[in-house]
């Protein structure tokens, strides 16, 4: 059991600690950096094949639609949300992946488009990722294969972070003189952790 | 082997059990929340708030800038919270919003008229409990937000503390794991495919 236990420890571990050092590390990113963006060139697409409907469907369809018109403007990622302009017949959204961000801005009667697009750095690239899939438009969140993927993997790391600490905890209690020293610890940090969280709702 | 080996072995392992061992409870409640913030369907009920409403006479603030009269208000209605100013202010008013994880509170202030308008909504629990994942006070996005209350500032700390912590105890166990011959092999190719597959989301 012991053996086992540390082996399936150390293997789970060493597989997720990449994507831990991604999360761990774009906390900082997420927390204390201030992102200033400045206008970006616009490079312009005409005569696209425009898919019909826009003006009555919604959602997931909606999107669907949407994703026939990215490889005719050169963009491939997860479409963030949809904008129907129905006075100017335009549909505007914004397509990103880690590395790539691009607004799209479709004439739907000129079937033409502008395209801005940006490289966003490795770090904001880190923080994406971190954020990705998230709380917001779950209707129609994972509308790229890439997120669908990704929010495999976040998952896969979270499940396998909770066996490693709970594994972890076994490891430790085997230890029989780290106990004291880790119960201390155990405690402080208990104490710190509720602490924090009472001071915060209370 | 030299006893400063010994002594960085013993260290390193014991140094990655304490961290664990202190920052457990943060890591669960990251690692849920987590889970919480990418799969909403699962959690669709959580999100009711309960609100209400009130008007109360306010007195005069003599605070200099908008964030000092601000806690004014705040003190003067006994409320804690992160500020938070929309982008411009109607003329004799003062317009904020005061957010924490269990609930938050937009107010508007009428100086002319002395008068306060509360609206406050509650969150439930779990929906408190997921936002700590994100209670920051600032979005690096929105360069203009910045944080304003100092447990926001220590519950930041906590969030840093935690990252760093996670990032000693992975560096640390690539030392642990090197030093076992036996499980070098299995253990290579293990962290060399999820190295390629972290890598693939970042490139592709």
């Amino acid at each position: 059991m012991y053996r086992w236990t540390r082996d399936l420890h150390l293997y789970f571990g060493l597989f997720i600690s990449p994507f831990i050092l991604l999360f761990a590390a774009s906390v900082f990113y997420l927390n204390h950096a201030k992102l200033i963006v400045g206008s970006q060139p616009a490079e312009t697409y005409a005569d696209l094949r425009i898919p019909q409907g826009f003006d009555r469907l919604k959602g997931l369809e909606a999107v669907e639609r949407a994703r026939e018109i990215l490889p005719q403007v050169e963009a491939a990622g997860e479409i963030g949300f949809l904008r129907y302009v129905s006075s100017t017949r335009h549909l505007i959204f914004p397509v990103s992946r880690a590395g790539v961000e691009a607004m799209v801005d479709v004439d739907l009667e000129a079937r033409s488009a502008t395209v801005t697009r940006r490289t966003p750095s490795l770090w904001e690239s880190l923080a994406y990722l971190h954020k990705m899939p998230g709380p917001h438009n779950i209707a129609i969140r994972g509308n790229w294969m890439g997120t669908r993927v990704w929010r495999w993997f976040a998952d896969a790391t979270i499940y396998l972070l909770l066996f490693i600490s709970i594994s972890g905890l076994y490891l430790w209690w085997a230890i029989k003189a780290e106990r004291r020293i880790g119960f201390a610890l155990l405690a402080g940090g208990a104490v710190t952790f509720f602490g924090l969280i009472y001071a915060v709702i209370r | 082997m030299p006893s400063s080996v010994k002594v960085l072995d013993v260290w390193n392992r014991k140094l990655h059990f304490y961290l664990g061992l202190y920052f457990l409870f943060f890591l669960w409640l990251f690692s849920l929340t987590g889970l919480m913030l990418n799969h909403q369907q699962w959690f669709r009920d959580i999100y009711q708030r309960v609100e209400t409403k009130y008007d109360l006479g306010i007195e005069a603030s003599s605070g200099a800038t908008d964030l000092d009269r601000a806690r004014d208000v705040m003190r003067q209605l006994n409320l804690r919270g992160e500020i938070d100013f929309p982008a411009a202010q109607p003329v004799g008013h003062l317009d904020f919003n005061v957010s924490r994880p269990n609930g938050s509170s937009q107010i508007r202030v009428d100086w002319n008229a002395k008068d306060v308008y509360v609206r406050e909504f509650r969150n439930s629990a779990l929906h408190a409990f997921q936002i700590f994942h994100t209670f920051s006070g600032s979005r690096f996005n929105q360069p203009a937000s910045r944080r304003d209350w100092i447990v926001t500032s220590l519950w930041v700390w906590a969030m840093d503390a935690l990252a760093a912590g996670l990032i000693v105890m992975v560096l640390g166990s690539y030392y642990m794991w090197y030093r076992l011959k036996k499980r070098r092999a299995l253990g290579f190719a293990v962290l060399t495919g999820g190295f390629l597959a972290c890598a693939l989301f970042l490139i592709y």
